[in-house]
């Protein structure tokens, strides 16, 4: 069962959280181990095994972006496994320039500034999607899920870099 | 998990960090990223008129076993033939480093840079060649 079925939802790249929540929160209390006290061993294995898809499911549908990769999977859009690398000269270009960029910021302002950018590029690419999924283009699709990669990873460079430099300015 | 002497050494004392024109006919440019991690690696070599490569640098945003894997990788291609060059194998980074098995993927990242890097130097020295054929006819 896929994490959109398993939540009882449409299969989509849009989702209302506070939607996604309701059903979560009480699937969950359905299947809540406190329940199963006393009952048979499988139908307390059984609610811990629902529990815990469950968690997963909701994890991976929570983040719009792993939603995107996880919905992407689902419509047999194949990324790049662990140990294959790219080439691809536009988005690695990118990448490198940020990544230069980053580490030559020397305030918290300047990393914000570029972790700003980030966040409006990974939602503008994030809302091109949908017409890239309505118009079926596996390629430009992957594309775009590459570069969610690389800006989301960006992200949380940022993240890490702000965090640093407001310790050192403590 | 403890990483090998080798590996710390290159992280913590990376050698040939820095760039070399990219735009210069004997310089070849490896751009190469591991989408699964978002890692990003840039190698470079200068090849002298010997045929040798006589410099070599990299910049790698990544984790420690890449970074040191291209580190590693700029200091065995000085003084190397570019067909030297293109036999260095991921497993050989791999072995040298000690690499733990989940980080294998860091040396395979730097073995593709390297023959990124070797592919681009060999299209401008056939972009060369035509051009000097031109001029001769």
């Amino acid at each position: 069962m896929d994490h959109f079925a398993r939540l009882g939802l449409p299969a989509a790249l849009d989702l209302e959280p506070a939607a996604l929540d309701r059903v979560y929160f009480a699937l969950q209390r359905q299947w809540h181990p406190d329940r199963f006290v006393g009952r048979p061993p499988e139908e307390r294995s059984k609610a811990s095994s629902e529990a815990a898809a469950l968690n997963d499911a909701y994890r991976t549908l929570k983040d719009p972006l792993s939603r995107a990769f996880y919905f992407a999977n689902l419509k047999g859009i194949e990324m790049p496994t662990d140990g294959k690398t790219i080439d691809d000269p536009d988005l690695l270009m990118e990448a490198m320039e940020a990544r230069e960029a980053l580490h030559d910021a020397e305030t918290a302002q300047a990393v914000e500034a570029l972790a700003a950018q980030a966040r409006q590029d990974i939602q503008c690419a994030l809302g091109s999607l949908g017409s890239l999924f309505l118009a079926n283009d596996g390629a430009v699709i992957r594309k775009t899920l590459l570069r969610l990669r690389y800006l989301d990873k960006f992200a949380e460079e940022a993240r890490a870099r702000h965090t640093n430099l407001e310790r050192v300015k403590a | 998990m403890a990483y090998s002497e080798k590996l710390i050494d290159h992280y913590e004392n990376p050698r040939n960090i820095g760039s070399l024109d990219k735009n210069s006919e004997d310089v070849g440019t490896g751009l190469v990223g591991a989408p699964a991690c978002g890692d990003v690696m840039k190698l470079q070599i200068k090849v002298g008129p010997d045929g040798l490569i006589e410099d070599a640098k990299f910049k790698t945003f990544g984790c420690g076993s890449a970074i040191a894997s291209s580190s590693l990788v700029t200091e065995w291609v000085k003084g190397k033939t570019i067909d030297e060059a293109e036999t260095i194998k991921n497993t050989d980074i791999a072995k040298h480093l000690a690499l733990p098995p989940v980080k294998i993927h860091c040396s395979v990242l730097a073995e593709d840079a390297i023959k990124a890097a070797i592919a681009d130097y060999r299209a401008k020295l056939s972009v060369k060649k035509d051009e000097s054929k031109e001029a001769a006819e």
